[in-house]
């Protein structure tokens, strides 16, 4: 069996599906700490454009929407991503046509569930992202989301705060989106920085959190339902959920 | 900054107003202005009480000159009072938005000194938040009833939302629980706003109406007062036809303030829970008020309405899953407007059986009864141990709802109508 090794990139994906497309018993994975089994044999995959090319070429003409679709499940969290997009791959050049309404087909529903989460993430932090201020008026974000999303989000916040200079930080992957106002670049960081607060900052997270009090209705707890709209690991940033000091 | 205490007071007395959806509208953000209204709405955080927080719920004042039975800051309540100025609001507004703590602000206020007066400080806060402050993210405003038509219009231009409560189904119970409002201090601004975001639409074309993008909502008090289901639907119906409202809200009545007009306990969830779930059917799955309840009647509480209208229709059902029509597909029990979408689009590849509807992830438990899939019923025939079972299932469903929706899936439910 050949496993594939991938840097983990769009194009790099494309150009191991190049081969691995017809070679039925292959793995592809980004991770480098595959579990080897017996006769199993690693192939390095180096980004290729003219492979990846050829490969984004034949899905376009059979789905124009497939490469959007891959995009997005190249973006899961989860070390079965390759897999995933793979399969789904492998069924619309097969079909020579979308596939993406033949839910009874387990590869399609398998790249549906993984689109779903990524939306279903993006979708969420555009509402629990949390910026502060820094002395020098830049807000900054902080974030670890489970995918790959900054440059999902990005546009809403460009957007929204057109006239306020922000950064978002994944700190998990180590980069982050600097806006000046003017224009946007998306840059690798360290895992952590030194953000200077605002005098003001300390006094809107307080009011914050005496809203965050006051509109609760106590006689209803529903700690549970909280959760699962808001789960827990998305707490770790923001305001209104850390301990009282 | 307004201070910590006069926030709380303020945002205390305006938790209690349901109507806390940001949907439906997309204001775009102008250049040099800060902020954008997102289509589908936002949820910020959630309260311990399982709730969403996406708009910044205040009170511009809570010193009222009003006494409406129920409510806690009736003119002679001892309750601590406070009121805000348009400048704190403002920034208060501008400060959690740029940190991305809410999607917008939802205004409200007590009547304080006059309507007029109280509707002028709104007006004031609104327009100085889209003028002074560039502000272009979401604005939920409460109409003030009995205020100067002239004085609504105006606040009507800066906002995306605006509400008037109804507050009751009847002109009576509303003259005997809010003595100083009346029917037509409340309808009449509803329907003026109504004409005017028609004629506006009709002028400017469908898409770029930007008068109210969000439409109007109402809210009811159901229990506080003796009206039934029926007649409370059959008000939503024609409010939906004739003001084109966005929403109308049922808010279960909460003692919080104890008079011998008034009821002691608080209305069942459940009952709230049906009304939802008979708006729905009404605004997407084309079901009257008449189909599912008659004036004097309320909502079952045994069943869903869908599955009890189709209990009371079973000369209909069953239907057959690969041809039913969409709107016969909407009407079988326990098939939401979503997994009708599904199999619309998933039968133009093949006969769908039984076992294709489940690896759909489409729920059967109810609709196996109603179907036949390429003409085979999974179902029970007998309507006796159909009615046991689906009444069974209502009963779990309504212990949890005791606990305020426990499951996700009910609440889900309640919130997204798939039913
Ligand atoms: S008008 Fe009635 S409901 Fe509104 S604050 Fe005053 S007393 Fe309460």
């Amino acid at each position: 069996m050949n496993i594939y090794l991938t840097d983990g990139s769009e194009t790099c994906f494309y150009t191991a599906a190049f081969r691995a497309c017809t070679d039925r018993t292959c793995q592809v994975t980004c991770e480098n700490n595959v579990q080897l089994s017996l006769g199993a044999q690693i192939i390095t995959v180096l980004p290729d454009e003219e492979k990846s090319a050829r490969v984004r070429k034949k899905l376009q003409e059979c789905d124009p929407r497939s490469l959007q679709d891959i995009s997005l499940i190249l973006r899961r969290g989860c070390p079965q991503k390759e897999m995933i997009a793979l399969a789904y791959l492998r069924l619309i050049v097969r079909s020579g046509a979308p596939v993406r309404d033949r839910l009874s087909l387990s590869a399609v529903r398998d790249a549906a569930d993984a689109i779903k989460k990524v939306l279903n993430e993006a979708h969420r932090l555009t509402g629990f992202l949390r910026f502060m201020e820094s002395a020098s008026g830049i807000f900054y974000a902080p974030f670890s989301p489970d995918n790959d999303i900054l440059d999902l989000i990005l546009p809403h916040f460009l957007r929204r705060f057109a006239d306020q200079s922000f950064v978002i930080h994944d700190i998990a992957r180590k980069k982050a989106a600097l806006y000046n106002r003017n224009e946007c670049i998306i840059t690798p960081t360290d895992e952590s920085v030194n953000v200077i607060l605002s005098d003001r900052e300390e006094g809107f997270q307080m009011l914050w959190k005496e809203y965050y009090r006051s509109v609760n209705i106590a006689q209803r707890p529903h700690k549970k339902q909280m959760k699962g709209y808001m789960p827990v690991r998305y707490w770790k940033f923001l305001p209104e959920k850390q301990p009282p000091e | 900054m307004i201070d910590a205490d006069k926030l709380k007071i303020l945002t205390e007395s305006a938790k209690y107003d349901v109507s806390c959806s940001s949907s439906g509208s997309s204001r775009q953000n102008r250049k040099g202005g800060i902020g954008n209204a997102s289509i589908g709405g936002i949820c910020h955080s959630f309260t311990p009480d399982g709730r969403c927080i996406s708009l910044l719920k205040i009170l511009q004042s809570n010193r009222c000159a009003y006494h409406c039975l129920y409510c806690p800051n009736r003119a002679d309540a001892d309750v601590p009072r406070a009121a805000a100025t348009p400048a704190e609001i403002c920034e208060l507004v501008l400060a959690f938005y740029r940190r991305n703590y809410i999607e917008g602000l939802f205004l409200s206020s007590a009547i304080e000194r006059s309507p007029d007066h109280t509707m002028e400080t709104m007006l004031e806060t609104v327009k100085k938040l889209r003028t002074e402050y560039r502000f272009n993210g979401y604005i939920h405003l409460k109409g003030i009833p009995h205020a100067d038509p002239l004085l609504i219009a105006q606040a009507a231009q800066y906002v995306d939302r605006m509400s008037f409560n109804v507050e009751f189904p009847t002109e009576k119970s509303l003259k005997l629980l809010a003595p100083q409002k009346d029917k037509e201090s409340i309808l009449l601004p509803m329907r003026h706003l109504a004409q005017k975001r028609r004629a506006f639409a009709e002028e400017h074309g469908k898409h770029t109406a930007r008068f109210l993008p969000a439409g109007q909502t109402t809210q009811m008090i159901v229990g506080a007062s003796p009206e039934s289901d029926g007649l409370i639907l059959r008000l939503s119906e024609a409010m939906y036809h004739r003001f084109s409202l966005k929403r109308v809200y049922y808010s279960s009545y909460v003692p919080i303030v104890r008079h011998s007009l008034l009821p002691e306990k608080c209305t069942g969830l459940l009952r709230e829970h049906r009304l939802y779930q008979a708006d729905w059917l009404m605004r997407f799955y084309g079901f009257t008020a008449e189909e599912l309840a008659s004036p004097g009647e309320n909502l079952p509480e045994e069943y869903d309405p869908k599955c009890a209208w189709a209990l009371k229709n079973m000369q209909l059902f069953p239907v057959e899953i690969n041809t039913a029509p969409l709107e016969m597909l909407l009407r079988v029990p326990g098939i939401g407007t979503l997994s009708a979408q599904k199999i619309l689009r998933a039968r133009r590849y093949c006969l769908l059986g039984f076992e294709d509807l489940a690896k759909m992830r489409i729920v059967l438990k109810r609709a196996k009864h109603f179907i036949t899939c390429n003409g085979k019923f999974y179902g029970t025939e007998n309507l006796s141990a159909v009615k046991t079972m689906l009444s069974l299932e209502a009963r779990e469903e309504r212990y949890e709802q005791l606990s305020l929706f426990s499951t996700q899936e009910n609440y889900q439910s309640a919130l997204t109508g798939q039913l």
